[in-house]
C-alpha cells in the first residue's frame, strides 16, 4: 500500500512545477521533554531526554546540542527491584565508552569532552534486561514526573539467513526465512552489521544499523514461514559505494543480524516513526503524529527488545 | 403514511376540480436537432400562468376552458406565440428554430425572470453553450470547473477531486448522469471531469433547498444530463485538442422518432511523452492517460411513450515501470454507468418516468517488485430503480411523488499479497451489501398570488445485509476475533423522515424573498487518509458502527432582477448542521484496511457551516458573466480528534469570488475571462521538530491551524468560429450570393493562469543537511502546480 503513496508522490512530481520558501503562522508550540530510553536482554537501560524544539528555531549545531537535558532523576523497575540510573556526561565518561557515547550523540569522539551530553544508564547487573521481565521507567526533571513499561518479550530466531546474487553477479540483497510463531502477536526490528575488513583493516561497521523500513508485525502472516530479503543500508550512508550496486551486499561481505522484538506499544511507536519519515511531505499521506508509551505528556519510547543474532556470509 | 394518504386525497380532490379546466400538453424541442428543450416556458399572458418543460422536455398546464394566447420562449431563440381555443384537452408539441451558435448572443440563463418567481432556492442552472465558452484548462471544456465558479461552491485546489458546496464534504454531493450516480467524477485526480462536453446537455446544481425527490446526499445535486443525438440529421462534430481529442456522431435511429449519440475522448499525454522514454530506458513502460465513451439513444414508442438508454464508460490508466529494480505498478480506475428510462404520459396530466440504473466505480492497484506482489481492488456497484410521477392537475399545482430503490455493493478493499510461492493471510475481502429505498411526494404550489410553496416529505430506509464479517479487535496482544453474518441476515436498519420545504413570496414582479429547509439522511460515506482526494479514497456504506449521515440546513434569500431581467441579482444565506461525518482515527494507515472492517479505523463527529452568497448576473446582450461572492465558515468537532476541540475543515474559505465575462466582439469573435480569489486552505503542518535515535522526527500541531495563502488566477478564452456562409459568383450573371457552409469550425484560445501566480497546492517542512553536519536547516515549503498554460483547440462540426 505504501507504493500508492510512492506512486502517487511520483505522478505529483511529474506535475509539479514549482517550490518555494514561505513563511506561514504555524501556531500551537509546545515545548515537550523527549524520551528515548531502550532496554535489551542483557543490556543496561539506557536513556537520552531532549526538549522537543519549535519549528522555526534556530538549527544550528550548538543550538542542536544545547537541547538535550541533563539534571534529571530516572529510576528503572523491574517491578521488585528499582534503581536510580547514574547520569553519565561526555564530558566525564567512564574509560572506554567514549566510542559509544559519540555514536550516541553522533558527534566526534575528539570533541565529547566540549560539550556536557548526559545519558541515563546503569552499571549495577540486577537492572540489566531479561526476557519475560516488564521495565517501569519513572522520568522527573523540571519538576514534572513521567512513566512508562516496556516487556522483553521472548525472541524468535530466524530458520536461516542467504544471500543471492540480484542483477550483477557479485551483488545482492541479504535474505531470510522466518517461522512467525503462531497465535500471538509478533513484531520485530531488523539491524544489522558487517564485520568483514574494510579498506582500512578494520571491520567494515562498528555498530548496528536499521534498514529503511526496519520494523514489521505479524498481522499479515501470523503463523507462515516464508522468505524475504533487506538492502545493505549502509551503502546509502558511504559516498564511496559505486552507486550501481546500492542496496547490495557484496561477495565477501560478512553480516550480522540482529532481529528484535518488541511489544506492541512499542512497535507502533516504530510503525509510525517510520511512516512519518517515508511520507513527510507528501501530500497525499496524512500528517502522522507518532504515537508514545509515556505518560506525561513527553514525546519518545521506552522500549525492550529481545534481539537474536545471526551471521550471514555473503557467498553464492 | 397519514402524509401520503393525504397526499393522495389532494390528488382526487384536484381531480373534481379539473372537471372545467382544460389541459395543454405537449414536447418543446429543437427543430434542428430534434432536442428536447429542457425549461423552456410556456406562458399564459392573459391569466398570468405558465409553465416550463421538465427534463424530458414535457410540459402540462391545466386552464379554465377559453381562448388563450400561449407564448412559447425558451434562452435567446425568438419567442413563439399562438391562440388555442382550450375548449377540450389539446396536444401540441413545439419545435424551436434555433440560430447558428455563431450567430446567437450569448445566454447566462435560459429561464428569463424566472429565479425571481419559481421556489427554487438555492439552484443554478449552467447551460452547456456558455461553459464552452470560458477558458478551458489544457483546452479541455469542464463542467465540474465551471460549476466551482458559482457562489458556495469550492473546489480543495487545483489538484482537488470533487467539490464543496457550503461547507459540505465532496461525498455529499449526488453526481447524476441521467439519472444514474457518479461515484467519482474525476480524471487524474481531478485535473479533469468525466464530463465530455460535446455528450453533455445541460447541468443544474441545487446546493440548498434540497426538493424531496432528491436524496442520499447531504449537501446538493448535480444533475448532469446528456445530449439525445440529433433526430433529423446525422451529425459529426469533434475537436482537436493539446492532450486530447474529441469525437461525436449522432444521427436518426429513425427520422423524428429516435436518435442517437456517441461520444468518445481520449488524452495522449502517453503518446506524445513515448518518444522521450526511449525502449531501452529502465522505465519504458510508463504512462498515463483516459479515455471515456459516452453513448444515448432514444426511440418514440407512440405519442405517449419514449424510451432512453444512455450509458458512460471511462477508465484512467496510470503505469509505472522500473525494469532496473524490477518493479511495475498498474493503476487502472473508471466509472461504468448505464441507465434505462421509460417516459409514459397518462392523459395529459401525468408524466411517468421509469428508470433502472446500474453504476460501478471501479479501482485497483498492482504492484511487482522482484517475487513479491501485491494487488488491490476497491469499489462501488450500485444497481438501483425509481419510478417517478409528475402529476399536473391544474396551473396552480405540480405534484411529484416516487419510488426510489438502490442496491448497493462496496468492495472498500481487497487485498493480496504474496512473495514467491507464499500467500500472505490478508483476511477476507471486505464485501457489504445493503439496500437503500426511499418514498416521496411533493406539491410545488401557489398558496396565493404572492406565496408559492414547494412542500415535499422524503421517507428513506437502508438496511445493511449479509453476508458480512464483522472484525472484532483484541485488546492489546488479544487475537482479533470474527462475527459472521450469512446471505440475507438482516445486520442493521436505518430509516428517517425527509421533510424539506421552501416558500416564495412575490414581493413585487421583479423581486422576491425564498426561504428553504431541507432534512437529509446520507447512507454512504467517502473516507480519505490523505490532505489531497485521491482516487484510494474508499467509498463506505452505513453499518452498525458507521451510522448515516445527517444534516439540516435552513436557507433563506432575497432576489431582484434589473432591466427587465438582464441583470439578476440575489443574496442567500444558509446555515448547515451535520452529524455523523466520519474521518480515519489519528494515526490510521492505509495497511490498516487490510484484515479489518474500515469502519474499525473511524471516528465519528459533527460539522457545521454558515455563510453569505452575493450573486449579480447579466443574461443578455454583449456583454453577459457574473460575480458572484461567498463569505462563509466552516468547522468540524470530532471527540477523538484535535483533543475534542472544534477546528476549521481543511476547505473552510472565509472568502470565495468569482468573476466571470464573456464578451461577443463580432459574429466570428468571443472573449473570456474568469478569475477566482479565495482563502487559503487549511493544513496540518508540525509546530515542532524533535530527535530520536539520530532521527528527525515531526510533532504535529492542532488539525488545520495552518492556512495557506490566498488562492487567486486569472484565466483568458477567446473563441475564434470560421466563416458559415461562403460566397459563390454566378459565372454568367455575376451575381454574388451567400451559400451555407457544411463544415463549421472554430478555434478556441486559453490562457490559464495569465499572471502565472504560484498558487499553494500544499506546504511541507523540508529539512536540509545532518543535524551535526553544521548545515542543517529547516524550512516551510510551498508547492505549486500549473504555472502560465496556454492551449488551443480545433472544433468541428458538420
Amino acid at each position: 500500500m505504501k507504493n500508492i503513496f510512492y506512486i502517487t508522490t511520483l505522478l505529483f512530481l511529474l506535475l509539479q512545477s514549482c517550490t518555494k520558501e514561505v513563511k506561514v503562522d504555524i501556531p500551537g508550540y509546545e515545548k515537550k521533554l523527549v524520551i528515548d530510553g531502550s532496554i535489551s536482554t542483557g543490556q543496561p537501560p539506557l536513556i537520552l531526554l531532549s526538549s522537543s524544539k519549535d519549528i522555526y528555531s534556530e538549527t544550528s549545531q550548538s543550538a542542536f546540542l544545547a537541547g538535550f537535558v541533563s539534571g534529571a532523576t530516572v529510576t528503572v523497575s523491574d517491578g521488585t527491584t528499582s534503581v536510580v540510573l547514574d547520569e553519565v556526561c561526555t564530558d566525564n565518561l567512564p574509560p572506554g565508552t567514549e566510542a559509544f557515547a559519540a555514536q550516541l550523540f553522533g558527534i566526534p569522539v575528539s570533541q565529547l569532552a566540549n560539550y556536557h551530553l548526559c545519558a541515563y544508564t546503569s552499571f549495577n547487573s540486577v537492572i540489566f534486561g531479561q526476557v519475560g521481565k516488564t521495565y517501569n521507567l519513572t522520568v522527573v526533571s523540571d519538576g514534572k514526573t513521567y512513566t512508562a513499561s516496556t516487556m522483553i518479550v521472548s525472541p524468535t530466531s530466524l530458520d536461516k539467513v542467504f544471500w543471492k546474487s540480484d542483477t550483477y553477479p557479485d551483488y545482492g540483497y541479504s535474505w531470510a526465512t522466518l517461522s512467525d510463531p503462531p497465535g500471538q502477536y509478533d513484531a520485530y526490528m531488523w539491524e544489522v552489521k558487517r564485520i568483514n575488513k574494510g579498506t582500512t583493516g578494520k571491520p567494515k561497521d562498528e555498530f548496528f544499523m536499521k534498514t529503511y523500513t526496519p520494523v514489521f508485525d505479524d498481522s499479515f502472516f501470523d503463523g507462515l514461514t516464508f522468505d524475504f530479503f533487506y538492502e545493505n543500508p549502509f551503502s546509502y550512508h558511504d559516498s564511496t559505494f559505486n552507486q550501481n550496486y546500492l542496496g547490495y551486499y557484496e561477495i565477501g561481505d560478512t553480516v550480522v543480524v540482529k532481529l528484535s522484538k518488541m511489544d506492541k506499544n512499542v512497535y507502533q511507536f516504530y510503525e509510525k516513526k517510520y511512516v512519518q519519515l517515508t511520507t513527510s511531505g507528501n501530500p497525499f499521506a496524512t500528517p502522522t503524529n507518532i504515537p508514545t508509551n509515556i505518560i506525561g505528556g513527553a514525546l519518545g519510547v521506552w522500549a525492550g527488545f529481545s534481539p537474536s543474532y545471526d551471521t550471514l556470509i555473503c557467498k553464492p | 403514511m397519514k402524509f401520503f394518504l393525504s397526499v393522495f386525497l389532494m390528488i382526487s380532490v384536484f381531480s373534481v376540480f379539473a372537471q372545467e379546466n382544460h389541459t395543454l400538453s405537449g414536447h418543446i424541442s429543437d427543430s434542428k436537432s430534434g432536442e428536447m428543450l429542457i425549461g423552456a416556458q410556456v406562458y399564459f399572458p392573459s391569466i398570468k400562468q405558465g409553465t416550463s418543460t421538465n427534463n424530458y422536455g414535457f410540459y402540462s398546464i391545466t386552464v379554465p376552458k377559453g381562448v388563450y394566447i400561449v407564448e412559447f420562449k425558451f434562452s435567446n431563440l425568438d419567442p413563439f406565440s399562438k391562440e388555442f381555443n382550450l375548449n377540450s384537452d389539446t396536444v401540441y408539441n413545439h419545435e424551436f428554430t434555433s440560430k447558428d451558435q455563431a450567430l446567437q448572443e450569448v445566454v447566462v440563463n435560459a429561464k428569463k425572470g424566472s429565479n425571481v418567481k419559481d421556489t427554487k432556492i438555492g439552484q443554478m442552472e449552467l447551460g452547456i453553450d456558455v461553459i464552452k465558452l470560458l477558458p478551458a484548462f489544457m483546452g479541455e471544456v469542464d463542467v465540474l470547473k465551471s460549476i466551482q465558479l458559482l457562489p458556495g461552491v469550492s473546489s480543495v485546489s487545483e489538484g482537488g477531486q470533487g467539490f464543496y458546496v457550503r461547507g459540505g464534504g465532496p461525498d455529499q454531493n449526488l453526481v447524476l448522469l441521467d439519472e444514474a450516480t457518479v461515484y467519482n467524477a474525476s480524471h487524474l485526480f481531478g485535473f479533469f471531469s468525466v464530463f465530455n462536453s460535446d455528450a453533455v446537455k445541460s447541468v443544474n446544481l441545487i446546493k440548498g433547498g434540497m426538493p424531496a425527490n432528491f436524496g442520499g446526499r447531504m449537501s446538493s445535486v448535480l444533475e448532469v444530463n446528456m445530449n439525445e443525438g440529433n433526430n433529423k440529421r446525422f451529425k459529426v462534430k469533434g475537436g482537436l485538442g493539446l492532450i486530447s481529442s474529441r469525437l461525436t456522431i449522432e444521427g436518426p435511429l429513425k427520422k423524428n422518432k429516435g436518435s442517437f449519440i456517441i461520444s468518445g475522448r481520449r488524452t495522449y499525454i502517453d503518446v506524445l511523452m513515448k518518444p522521450f522514454i526511449s525502449k531501452s530506458s529502465g522505465f519504458a513502460g510508463t504512462s498515463y492517460f483516459f479515455y471515456d465513451l459516452n453513448f444515448k439513444a432514444n426511440y418514440r414508442l407512440g405519442p405517449k411513450d419514449k424510451i432512453f438508454l444512455s450509458g458512460y464508460y471511462g477508465k484512467d490508466k496510470f503505469s509505472f515501470n522500473d525494469a532496473k529494480n524490477g518493479f511495475s505498478v498498474n493503476m487502472p480506475w473508471g466509472n461504468g454507468i448505464a441507465a434505462l428510462r421509460w417516459n409514459h404520459v397518462f392523459g395529459q396530466k401525468t408524466f411517468m418516468n421509469v428508470s433502472s440504473t446500474i453504476t460501478d466505480y471501479q479501482f485497483s492497484f498492482g504492484s511487482k517488485a522482484d517475487q513479491f506482489s501485491f494487488n488491490l481492488f476497491s469499489g462501488v456497484r450500485d444497481i438501483g430503480g425509481k419510478v417517478d410521477f409528475s402529476y399536473y392537475p391544474n396551473n396552480r399545482h405540480k405534484i411529484k411523488y416516487g419510488l426510489d430503490y438502490t442496491h448497493h455493493t462496496f468492495t472498500p478493499t481487497s487485498v493480496a499479497v504474496s512473495q514467491a510461492d507464499t500467500k500472505f493471510d490478508t483476511g477476507l475481502a471486505q464485501r457489504l451489501f445493503s439496500h437503500e429505498t426511499a418514498i416521496y411526494a411533493l406539491d410545488d404550489f401557489d398558496l396565493n398570488s404572492r406565496i408559492r410553496v414547494n412542500a415535499g416529505l422524503r421517507y428513506s430506509m437502508y438496511q445493511q445485509v449479509g453476508p458480512f464479517t464483522r472484525y472484532v479487535k483484541g485488546f492489546m496482544n488479544a487475537p482479533d476475533s470474527t462475527i459472521v453474518y450469512k446471505k440475507g441476515d438482516l445486520i442493521k436498519f436505518y430509516n428517517g423522515l425527509e421533510p424539506r420545504l421552501s416558500f416564495r413570496f412575490l414581493l413585487n414582479e421583479k423581486s422576491s424573498i425564498k426561504v428553504g429547509y431541507s432534512y437529509n439522511y446520507q447512507y454512504v460515506h467517502l473516507t480519505s487518509l490523505s490532505a489531497v482526494s485521491l482516487p484510494t479514497d474508499i467509498w463506505y456504506p452505513s453499518t452498525s458502527l458507521a451510522k448515516p449521515q445527517k444534516g439540516w440546513q435552513l436557507t433563506a434569500g432575497y432576489f431582484r432582477n434589473f432591466l427587465n431581467d438582464k441583470i439578476e441579482t440575489s443574496v442567500e444565506v444558509y446555515y448547515k448542521g451535520m452529524n455523523n461525518l466520519i474521518e480515519y482515527k489519528e494515526g490510521a494507515l492505509p495497511q490498516d484496511n487490510v484484515k479489518d472492517n474500515t469502519d474499525n479505523l473511524l471516528t465519528f463527529g459533527r460539522g457545521w457551516s454558515y455563510g453569505a452568497e452575493f450573486f449579480i448576473k447579466r443574461t443578455f446582450g454583449k456583454l453577459t458573466g457574473w460575480i458572484g461572492y461567498t463569505l462563509a465558515k466552516t468547522e468540524r468537532q470530532f471527540a477523538a480528534l484535535n483533543y475534542g476541540k472544534p477546528f476549521p475543515a481543511k476547505y473552510d474559505r472565509r472568502h470565495d469570488l468569482s468573476v466571470v465575462a464573456s464578451y461577443k466582439l463580432s459574429d466570428r469573435w468571443v472573449f473570456s475571462s474568469t478569475f477566482i480569489y479565495a482563502t487559503g486552505n487549511t493544513l496540518t503542518l508540525p509546530t515542532a521538530w524533535y530527535v530520536q535515535d539520530q532521527n528527525l522526527l515531526f510533532d504535529y500541531g492542532a488539525r488545520n491551524s495552518t492556512r495557506m495563502a490566498p488562492y487567486h488566477r486569472l484565466d483568458l478564452g477567446a473563441t475564434f468560429y470560421g466563416k458559415t456562409y461562403k460566397t459563390i459568383t454566378n459565372e454568367e450573371t455575376g451575381e454574388v450570393s451567400k451559400v451555407k457552409k457544411k463544415c463549421k469550425s472554430n478555434w478556441s484560445f486559453s490562457i490559464y493562469n495569465v499572471y502565472n501566480r504560484a498558487n499553494p497546492f500544499f506546504l511541507y517542512i523540508d529539512s536540509k543537511g545532518t543535524l551535526l553536519g553544521g548545515d542543517f536547516k529547516l524550512s516551510v515549503k510551498q508547492v505549486s502546480l500549473f504555472p502560465i498554460i496556454p492551449s488551443v483547440t480545433w472544433n468541428f462540426e458538420f
